[in-house]
């Protein structure tokens, strides 16, 4: 894997690296200057061991995910190029020729002369970036081994000059040795080791190959290693000439492969050297200098730049490369290169039509296509960069599905932090009564975290590391379900160790950091008298002192410089060498940077909390998000900020002004009574819902401040304000994702805006809560007053969590992020499970498909089972044959005429008569049942139907780069109607093109295998050349085995090539694998639990030590042991079922929101609860944190009174 | 410390054998006193040859040497001696929150000690009521729900329950600080909402333990005064255990302790005149 998140993984090494060798230099410098507070920060360590694992084992959470994911991405990026490297050998570009190609004589890649091979050789005499070149046949033909009978359909056929094999590296024989071609005997060939598996093939035995309805037999004379020219298909190997004598050649070849100067990996790169001077060779001058000529215009320069900037890779770099070379005076190589990369092309192609430059477009198209006699396709390199694209991109994923769990790791230390305070508040008291400063008590803090930090990263990475691997494992006996032989290789490089280790370390600094500031700011004597935890802001600093401190984190290190010429001059030595390493050490950037970023927040920090400043930030980042960027998040987070800001800035007034408070509510319920507009109007039932909540809530409260008599108290304040904060925050983020798109348009957003919304509205949700919860605790207390006994219970378990809000809402956080994360995860998943559960509206109703070889097409379909006594007409109810070909097309009133790529699926009558594909759309005066355009197509040859990636969506995503590169235009498949659409197709191998009018848009499920359906008797009729059926599918009749039906197909028309397969199968297998893999992932997601289940663990823990004297109160006051025991339960219930209360509902609420989204992609998509999984969520999260609380709750119930009250 | 005073599975085989010979009956009388209370004449509190021992696996410590002991009911008994001397543990021991190695105690004629450990919670629930040093007021609830915790855990509905909690607080003066939470509150104001929680229910016997113990001198008045205005008014016991001659004096009777004994258990002071005289 090469880059994460486009930035190249040395660098991200590099930087990471310095951040942690600055960390570990600043707390070093601290250590040494301030020693006593080191030894009390270490003293800690080994005092109580459970307590140092379990810390240890809750901060090694974010370097496990991390690494898991850099150890998935590293194997399939390694297992991709394993793959790639084993097939190619020392194959590293293939030349073939530029003109034909496509078309209905699929006879496979066009020849061109011997001797243009023989040009080339000369040509690039003494060019030493290449070392082999051989000429070539590549072919295929169904194969039987004679002996066996076993065979295969679609065997490749390779032919070979053996003279030319240097640089390739001779055959291997699998009996060991190489192995000649110029070794076989007049009708000798060699076949490879996948043709000795597949057709247990060898040496000896006859292989007869059926081409062009002749049986040829030839004699297996040796039997060789896959790869390189063997390939990794079954294949069967022969010198040239005889491969020209069999495809009736002679004198051509269709190939030439070139082997770069190097071995298998590293021929790769000279791999842009090699295909520059090839292109070079092939071009035309000419032609290449009237495309500099015509694109080397400002627009279009521009257009480039713009365009460039959106892609990542070596396109970029080639794009940057065009735009240079073309303002250059004249045709460089450089630019020949980028001008003759079909990729290339395209993109300039693309940005000309949509630069609305319709008339270059077309120029530019017939230049392109002028510019090279032949094509040369850089295989390897392109391969090798795809695997690290499938590394990153998986690697990607993983981290935005582990940010969830990173996060609820983070928290879970906070938590430990947090509650290591509340243990150790005499003693910090006992250190600040002896004279320690705040700053003192965090540096203890940080000394004591950085070493658990140090350890947890290892263990971390390490765990991580073997949970990867534990991944594919799992991954390779999900893919061992279908038929491929692709295996992941477990591979992790020593650099993404090295970037998981660091990163998963500054993680966790960082959190120690911020959370030994949070603790040392405790209130000592509030500690001492117990009074509980209350969240409120400390007193700011006065802004001259908040600006002394910037004006000095800005001169600190001329400071230094100073005071060593100061003690260097008066001869104190030992002190300038001192103040001379502290000048270094925050001249190294790093420190510098941190002390000044440190002091800017400080000082700016009152202004955050009063509210203007957060306003603005906000503001400003939305209109970033808007504007510059085009990016969702920036956007949404931006808009939250402002949130923020307001309601602080309403706090901030109110407690200056009490008539304010009633404009909290009413502000509230102006965001409800807008948002139940926009639902009314948009008859949106989500937003209608989230508008009258925030309307009704906005209400109480106005009424709330309107009843309240007398001076506002401020704890009735901070609820108006952080409630509004809270509950807009959440209407918010749960609008459904487009309702602002009329007005702000469509803005860029991935897959990070599932963890920024899921993270945002957890959070919202958390703090409404938690500063409403006295209201919840009333509630509770009413709804148990009715059960008697239990009801002291619960006024104990519902009490303490809520006196400890800070504690409480870190838990319910957590958990309430991690219930969400594996909901949202089994909604989609089921929602794109069920999008194949109806099998007939996929494969069109059909049970079999078979392929058999063009190059020997089965007559008449019907008569060949009738003459095959291995099967019985009867069984089949109905037949349907179609033959596939790549065409260009174009539509008649579009704005741009260029011909564009896409597919027609020439289909037969019995194809028309019986298919069940279904529409998304059917033209006006066509329908209204799917049987009637089927009818239609029958009747008029020249009507056709396209595919649901042919027509565009909406919102200009889902398909996009999957789809064919000609769209309809004027139309979306939103789109309920449309009017008949004329296009034109365009068979480029025989020039021939055939008027069409498009009529309907299949459905998205459809197994369609072209994008452009038409009927077979249009073809005959336009081409001047027979077309062959080449695929046929078929309806078995009722009580029908089809899996037998489907064997003795294929063994029937063996000679044909026929390859079949049972199409419920293979939707079935894609489903197990899709299933699988969404399992692996929720699994993977899942590891956050396990850290939110150990917290109520821990908590329950801690809350048994600290409650002791408690205990012993209530034991004395008459609580049996069950009830205190209940009590802790009760407690745990509390937290972890508001928390999947919390989880479940947004969850929902978000996955409804995604499907809606998806679904204007992909239709068929619908939400649905998959109430079974859910509940097995919930049940096994909360029996899982019963255990873990049983144990403390036991330990609970056990304390003895009379020693509870002793306990001090 | 508990799980260090003797075998674990002597603890299960002690606890199995009450079990099996605590006979229905006895548990339906124990219910009936723990409801209703019984017509005492004479001893509420009656103990003879306890002894107590702690063992910290290193050290034994002999907390109680054969303690005899006897309280009348509606009498108010302050037990005092020196740090150490096992004036606590009496207490604990008495009142049921501890166990004894040997001995007999009786509380309302009813063997506690032998009761399983939930019919001693409803007991304790019912008819006990405990004072105790600072702090011992749970933080997280308010005045009044502290006060109405024992009347919920005996099963009274919440309406009730709060009623007369909210009687109670206002008896001993603290009617405007209901809705406060305890670290809301001074040392006194904390001290009457723990004596408002030990009375609440009206119980048989009150049990103090340094009920004064962290109070300046003119509180501690205040809070005796309340004590024993109380006592007198619904003829309740206290036992109290106090460090101060004061407070002390104050008793119907001192009981004093050493080195685990009984030293004077304060009758024949009694009888010339009380304590207080």
């Amino acid at each position: 894997m090469q880059e994460l998140f486009g930035v190249s993984m040395n660098l991200l090494m590099v930087i990471l690296l310095s951040i942690f060798i600055a960390i570990m230099a600043v707390v070093g410098f601290m250590a040494w200057r301030n020693r006593i507070m080191l030894k009390l920060g270490l003293r800690n360590i080994p005092r109580r061991r459970a307590q140092t694992i379990l810390i240890v084992v809750g901060s090694m959470l974010s370097a496990v995910i991390i690494a898991a994911a850099f150890g998935t991405g590293d194997t399939i990026s390694f297992s991709i190029r394993d793959a790639t490297i084993q097939g190619l050998g020392n194959i590293d570009e293939i030349v073939t020729s530029a003109r034909g190609g496509g078309g209905f004589q699929a006879g496979g890649l066009p020849y061109f002369p011997r001797s243009r091979f023989d040009e080339l050789q000369r040509d690039l005499a003494g060019f030493d970036a290449i070392d082999g070149m051989a000429p070539s046949i590549g072919g295929r033909a169904p194969a039987l081994n004679l002996r066996t009978s076993l065979t295969d359909g679609q065997t490749e056929i390779v032919a070979v000059d053996p003279d030319f094999m240097q640089g390739f590296g001779e055959f291997q024989s699998v009996s060991g040795g190489d192995f000649s071609l110029n070794s076989l005997s007049e009708n000798g060939v060699a076949v490879n080791a996948e043709a000795m598996e597949e057709m247990e093939l060898r040496t000896g035995d006859t292989v007869r190959l059926f081409l062009e309805g002749q049986e040829i037999d030839f004699q297996v004379e040796g039997v060789v290693e896959d790869g390189g020219f063997a390939g990794a298909n079954p294949t069967v190997l022969m010198p040239l000439d005889r491969g020209q004598a069999l495809f009736d050649r002679p004198g051509q070849i269709n190939s030439i492969a070139v082997s770069n100067r190097g071995g298998a990996v590293s021929g790769a790169e000279a791999s842009e050297e090699v295909a520059t001077r090839l292109r070079v060779l092939f071009a035309d001058r000419g032609v290449a200098e009237e495309l500099r000529v015509l694109l080397n215009r400002q627009e279009v320069l521009s257009l480039l730049e713009q365009r460039e900037e959106t892609l990542t890779g070596n396109i970029q770099g080639d794009i940057a490369t065009l735009r240079q070379e073309l303002q250059l005076p004249q045709v460089s190589d450089g630019l020949i290169r980028v001008l003759a990369d079909s990729a290339v092309r395209g993109q300039v192609l693309d940005i000309l039509g949509e630069g609305g430059l319709a008339q270059l477009e077309g120029q530019a198209d017939t230049l392109f296509g002028n510019l090279s006699e032949m094509d040369v396709t850089e295989i390897k390199r392109t391969l090798l960069e795809l695997a690290d694209a499938a590394g990153s991109g998986v690697t990607t994923f993983f981290i935005v599905l582990g940010l969830f769990s990173v996060m609820v790791g983070v928290l879970l230390i906070f938590l430990i932090f947090v509650m290591l305070a509340a243990a150790r508040r005499t003693e910090m008291g006992m250190a600040r009564a002896l004279g320690a400063k705040r700053g003192h008590l965090v540096q203890m803090f940080m000394f004591e975290g950085t070493t658990y930090d140090l350890v947890a990263a290892a263990l971390g990475t390490t765990i991580g590391l073997g949970v990867g691997l534990l991944l594919m494992a799992f991954a390779n006996q999900i893919v061992a379900g279908s038929s491929e032989d692709f295996r992941f290789l477990y591979r992790i490089e020593p650099r993404s160790a090295v970037v998981a280790y660091c990163l998963g370390m500054i993680i966790t600094f960082a959190t120690v950091v911020v959370s030994a500031y949070r603790v040392s700011r405790m209130n000592i004597v509030e500690a001492v008298r117990g009074l509980p935890e209350v969240m409120k802001p400390v007193d700011e600093e006065a802004i001259s002192l908040r600006l002394s401190q910037l004006g000095w984190s800005l001169i600190r290190p001329l400071v230094f410089l100073a005071r060593f010429f100061i003690r260097l001059a008066g001869s104190q030595f030992a002190g300038a060498l001192r103040s001379l390493g502290a000048f270094a050490l925050w001249i190294l950037l790093v420190p510098w940077f941190v002390d000044i970023a440190a002091a800017l927040v400080k000082f700016a920090w009152p202004y955050v909390l009063r509210g203007w400043l957060t306003l603005l930030f906000g503001a400003y980042i939305t209109y970033l998000g808007v504007g510059p960027w085009n990016q969702t998040a920036s956007f949404t987070i931006g808009v939250s900020l402002m949130i923020v800001g307001l309601g602080m800035m309403l706090r901030m007034a109110a407690t200056r002004w009490e008539g304010i408070t009633p404009a909290i509510g009413l502000l509230t319920a102006v965001g409800g009574a807008v948002t139940l507009g926009h639902g009314i109007v948009a008859s949106n039932a989500l937003s209608s819902l989230i508008g009258a909540g925030l309307l009704l809530a906005g209400l109480i409260m106005t009424a709330a401040s309107q009843f309240r008599k007398g001076a506002m108290p401020p704890d009735f304040v901070d609820r108006q304000a952080f409630t509004f904060i809270g509950l807009i925050m959440l209407g918010w983020w749960i609008l459904p994702f487009d309702t602002l798109e009329p007005v702000i348009g469509d803005l860029n957003g991935g897959i990070e805006m599932f963890f920024v919304s899921g993270v945002s509205v957890v959070a919202a949700a958390v703090w409404t809560v938690m500063y409403n919860a006295d209201l919840l605790l009333k509630a509770t207390g009413f709804v148990s007053s009715g059960i008697g006994k239990i009801r002291p219970v619960v006024v104990i378990a519902v009490a303490y969590p809520m006196s400890a809000k800070f504690r409480t809402g870190l838990t319910l956080a957590m958990f309430a992020l991690v219930i969400f994360t594996l909901i949202v995860m089994s909604i989609l998943n089921n929602a794109f499970g069920n999008t194949l559960s109806d099998a007939d509206e996929v494969t069109g109703g059909w049970d079999i498909e078979a392929t058999v070889a063009p190059n020997s097409p089965i007559e008449d379909i019907r008569g060949a089972i009738e003459a095959e006594p291995g099967l019985n007409p009867s069984d089949f109810a109905a037949i349907g044959g179609f033959i596939v070909a790549p065409v260009v097309a174009r539509q008649g009133n579009a704005e741009s005429q260029r011909w564009e790529g896409s597919s027609v699926q020439a289909v037969d009558d019995g194809f028309l008569n019986a298919t069940e594909y279904d529409f998304q759309i059917i033209a006006d005066g066509y329908g209204p049942a799917r049987q009637d355009v089927w009818q239609a197509l029958k009747d008029n040859p020249n009507l056709a139907v396209v595919s649901y990636a042919t027509a565009p969506s909406q919102d200009g995503g889902g398909f996009g780069d999957q789809g064919p590169d000609f769209q309809l235009e004027g139309m979306t498949v939103e789109d309920v109607t449309m009017s008949p659409i004329d296009i034109e197709v365009l068979e480029p191998q025989s020039d021939t093109m055939v008027p069409y009018t498009v009529i309907g848009v299949l459905r998205a499920v459809a197994d369609n295998s072209g994008n452009i359906l038409i009927s077979k008797e249009s073809v005959d009729a336009a081409f001047p050349f027979p077309v062959p059926l080449t695929t046929y599918r078929f309806r078995a009749a009722e009580g029908v085995d089809v899996k037998e039906t489907s064997r003795a197909l294929e063994s029937s028309f063996l000679e044909n090539g026929a390859e079949t397969s049972v199409l419920k199968e293979v939707i079935d297998q894609a489903v197990s694998v899709n299933r699988g893999f969404n399992n692996l992932m929720t699994g993977f997601m899942g590891m956050g639990l396990v850290v939110g289940i150990a917290a109520l663990g821990v908590i329950s823990l801690r809350a048994v030590v600290e409650r002791r004297q408690h205990i012993g109160v209530l034991r004395a006051i008459g609580y049996r042991q069950g009830m205190i025991q209940l009590s802790f339960l009760f407690e745990s219930s509390f937290v972890a079922l508001l928390g999947v209360i919390i989880g479940v509902a947004l969850g929902a609420i978000i996955s409804y929101n995604l499907v809606q989204s998806i679904a204007n992609d992909i239709p068929g998509l619908q939400f649905s609860m998959p109430w079974l999984q859910i509940s097995v969520i919930i049940v096994i999260t909360y029996l899982f944190s019963m255990l873990t609380t049983y144990l403390p709750a036991r330990q609970a119930g056990n304390v003895h009174p009379a020693e509870a009250l002793r306990y001090e | 410390m508990r799980g260090l005073e003797r075998p674990r599975f002597l603890k299960y085989i002690h606890k199995w054998k009450n079990l099996v010979s605590f006979s229905t009956d006895k548990i339906a009388r124990a219910n009936k006193i723990a409801q209703d209370g019984v017509e005492l004449n004479g001893e509420i509190i009656s103990a003879s040859k306890v002894f107590k021992t702690y063992d910290t696996g290193r050290v034994k410590v002999e907390a109680l040497r054969g303690v005899d002991l006897l309280v009348k009911k509606g009498e108010m008994v302050a037990i005092m001696g020196p740090s150490g001397c096992g004036k606590t543990t009496l207490l604990n021991c008495l009142s049921g929150l501890d166990s004894t190695d040997s001995g007999e105690i009786f509380i309302e004629d009813m063997e506690l000690h032998r009761l399983p450990d939930d019919q001693r919670s409803d007991y304790r629930a019912r008819r006990m009521g405990f004072v105790f040093q600072l702090y011992n007021l749970l933080p997280v609830l308010t005045a009044v729900e502290n006060v109405e915790m024992p009347l919920l855990v005996s099963g009274i509905g919440q309406k009730e329950a709060r009623e007369r909690s909210l009687e109670m607080l206002d008896k001993v003066g603290l009617s405007g600080w209901v809705r406060h939470l305890p670290g809301e509150l001074s040392g006194g104001q904390r001290q009457r909402v723990t004596i408002a929680r030990a009375l609440v229910n009206n119980p048989a016997i009150i049990w103090a333990d340094e009920p004064t113990g962290d109070l300046d001198s003119e509180t501690t008045q205040e809070i005796m005064d309340l004590m024993l205005t109380l006592n007198k008014e619904n003829a309740q016991t206290f036992v109290m255990v106090t460090h101060s001659q004061e407070v002390g004096q104050m008793a119907d009777r001192i009981v004093r302790m050493r080195d685990g004994r009984i030293a004077d258990d304060g009758l024949a002071a009694a009888k010339n005149g009380g304590a207080k005289g």
